[in-house]
């Protein structure tokens, strides 16, 4: 009754990964929300309508090849004043962006001079977006079997039950 | 030695003066009214600074979130694909470990379901030695 | 992990206990000035070696053990004070905590009513009325006085955003919390007072007037615990008041300097305590109970509603993650 377990192949999974630490990530953060924006948001939305992490590989690597080239572009033009950002992140816990601020603005100038950048607002990448996909959408995603079918309709006479209530004493 | 006016020790006439009994503790320092507004005032100050500045952190916590929101689908596309190689990987191992057992289904789930089940930590690095997967499961409560 | 874990903990006990011992002193000294006497000072110079021979003094005498006490818990008991009077400082950030909780608050609470089971369970294991009755009279004081530090505790963090310490450094970094919350910071204090055992509220003490409480069947090295415990606390008590209404982190940011503004604020704190011990008579006990039920709980209840109304009402809520 029960099914195997499918799996893509190790060549499926096969990608040149991303390996930066976490603060690298946080500093550019920002930059990479607002420059990778569509295969970000087109695989959150496979992923929230697939339920299923095989189904989005794709674009998973699609997000993946975007990360980097976005890394390799900072590196290639405003790698020093992005070390100092990173590393300045890096210094505190939480890496806590508010310590940095003039190590930021410096990345920022230098991305928007470079690369023409810009740092997106407050507010802007948590808005709420459509994306448009060619990708259809996924017949139920969650396997649910089909509905039952109602109980049949009952023709007989209904009574009150013989003996009173079962609760007997709590009689509601 | 005649009786002469003996002068007997007694109260003046009209008796004493009253006598000064009652406490005089000087009044020092400002007057009630005074150490009234400037509790109140430093509270006034105090709660208008610690708004400001909540306000402020409500801002700095926004620009927090968001910069997790951007990283996200990175950190999540890695996940998986971490996940499935994993799977995979315990796949082929399990597949030469029940190779001499008969009638072994390689891969066969214990749900009955097709659709994707999240594996549990114990589950992926159960063919791997006790470290890994402690530090999966505890890892990152060691930083810090 | 390894067995370098040891280290930090170890060094943060070492260094809670050295204070302790200073803390006696300076305890002794100031009383000694404040009534006109010198205080130790033979012992070493001026006296500070006196902490150290003291507890030597303590250590090498013979334990005892009354013949009616349930042995375990005797020994227990002062054992789990000082247990649980260093492992309260774990999450105390200083600037980094040993244990970085983000609900170090409720657990400092947690501990802080734990430590009444160590009064509790040495009182009754004494077996002797004179130490069950001041247990209890320690115990009704203590629990009586959490429930406005709890209170305090939860509107202070109605202010700031979370029962992480670190939050609340952050939400002191432009103004003292005790600029705002004044009242709350008062009544804070007193009850801190209360709750370890000080005078003017040292109704488990009372020395001469009231057999020494729960203690009395204690000599040598539990007594020793004991007194330990009981100085651990006075001076987290005071670090944890420091942390929650004196900005730990001012007058600065260099967090190499955060340790010593944060601890010579708790000193100030704890040499107040001894002024108080010095000034005031002590309570009777209905007084006491009267001050915390009748006056602090009313007006910590207001002010918790207060805390939790004005900064929806002005917009100023702090992130609540």
């Amino acid at each position: 009754m029960s099914s195997t377990l499918e799996l893509p192949t190790f060549d499926e999974l096969e990608v040149h990964e991303v390996l930066v630490s976490s603060a690298v990530l946080k500093a550019a953060a920002h930059h990479y929300g607002s420059q990778c924006d569509r295969p970000n948001k087109e695989f959150a939305l496979c992923r929230w309508e697939e339920k299923d992490p095989r189904k989005c590989l794709q674009e998973g690597k699609e997000v993946n090849r975007c990360a980097l080239n976005f890394l390799r572009n900072v590196k290639l033009h405003c790698a020093e004043p992005f070390t100092q950002y990173w590393t300045c992140i890096d210094y505190t816990n939480l890496l806590e962006l508010r310590k940095c601020r003039k190590q930021q603005a410096a990345f920022d100038d230098c991305v928007l001079e470079k690369l023409g950048w810009v740092r997106p607002d407050l507010g802007q990448l948590s808005k709420v977006t459509k994306v448009k996909t060619e990708r259809p959408k996924p017949e139920n995603p969650y396997h649910s079997k089909p509905r039952p079918k109602p109980n049949p309709s009952f023709d007989g006479e209904l009574k009150p039950s013989k003996y009173g209530s079962r609760s007997f004493f709590w009689p509601w | 030695m005649a009786a002469g006016k003996v002068k007997q020790d007694m109260a003046p006439p009209g008796g004493y003066g009253p006598i000064d009994y009652k406490r005089h503790l000087p009044r020092r320092g400002p007057s009630g009214y005074t150490l009234f507004a400037l509790g109140v005032g430093s509270m006034v100050y105090g709660y208008y600074t610690l708004f400001k500045w909540n306000r402020e952190r409500r801002r700095l916590q926004i620009e927090e979130l968001e910069a997790r929101i951007a990283v996200f689908p990175l950190l999540l596309a890695e996940h998986d694909r971490r996940t499935l190689r994993l799977l995979r990987e315990n796949l082929e191992e399990e597949a030469i470990i029940m190779k001499d057992v008969p009638g072994w289904k390689v891969g066969e789930t214990v749900y009955h379901t097709d659709r994707w089940v999240t594996p549990s930590i114990a589950e992926l690095y159960y063919l791997r030695p006790k470290a890994e997967q402690e530090n999966a499961m505890h890892g990152f409560q060691w930083y810090v | 992990m390894d067995s370098l874990t040891i280290v930090p903990p170890a060094l943060l006990i070492i260094s809670i206990l050295m204070a302790v011992a200073f803390l006696t002193a300076l305890e002794r000294k100031i009383m000694g000035h404040m009534q006109l006497r010198k205080g130790p000072n033979i012992v070493g110079p001026l006296g500070l070696l006196q902490p150290f021979a003291d507890g030597l003094k303590l250590i090498t005498k013979e334990l005892t053990l009354p013949l009616l006490a349930t042995p375990t818990l005797f020994i227990l008991a002062p054992t789990a004070a000082l247990m649980l009077a260093l492992a309260m400082w774990s999450p105390l950030p200083m600037p980094s905590p040993l244990a970085d909780l983000n609900l170090g608050l409720l657990l400092l609470l947690a501990m802080s009513s734990l430590m009444v089971y160590s009064f509790l369970w040495s009182g009754w294991s004494s077996n002797s009325k004179y130490a069950l009755m001041g247990a209890m009279r320690a115990v009704a004081q203590t629990i009586s006085y959490e429930v406005t530090l709890a209170i305090i505790v939860l509107s202070i963090v109605l202010l700031s955003g979370g029962f992480s310490l670190h939050t609340l450094t952050v939400t002191q970094e432009p103004l003292y919390l005790a600029l705002a919350t004044w009242p709350s910071m008062m009544m804070w204090y007193t009850s801190t007072l209360a709750e370890t055992n000080r005078a003017p509220f040292d109704l488990t003490e009372g020395e001469s007037e009231l057999v020494s409480g729960f203690n009395v069947e204690y000599s040598a090295s539990p007594f020793a615990l004991f007194f330990l415990a009981e100085y651990a606390n006075i001076m987290l008590m005071n670090t944890l008041t420091t942390t929650l209404f004196l900005s730990p982190s001012t007058p600065t940011f260099l967090p190499a300097l955060f340790t010593i503004a944060l601890m010579s604020k708790a000193l100030l704190l704890t040499m107040s305590f001894l002024w108080v011990r010095a000034s005031y008579p002590r309570f009777r006990y209905d007084q006491l109970m009267h001050l915390l039920w009748k006056n602090f709980l009313p007006m910590t209840l207001t002010l918790c509603l207060w805390h939790s109304s004005v900064p929806m009402s002005m917009f100023g809520l702090p992130p609540m993650t």
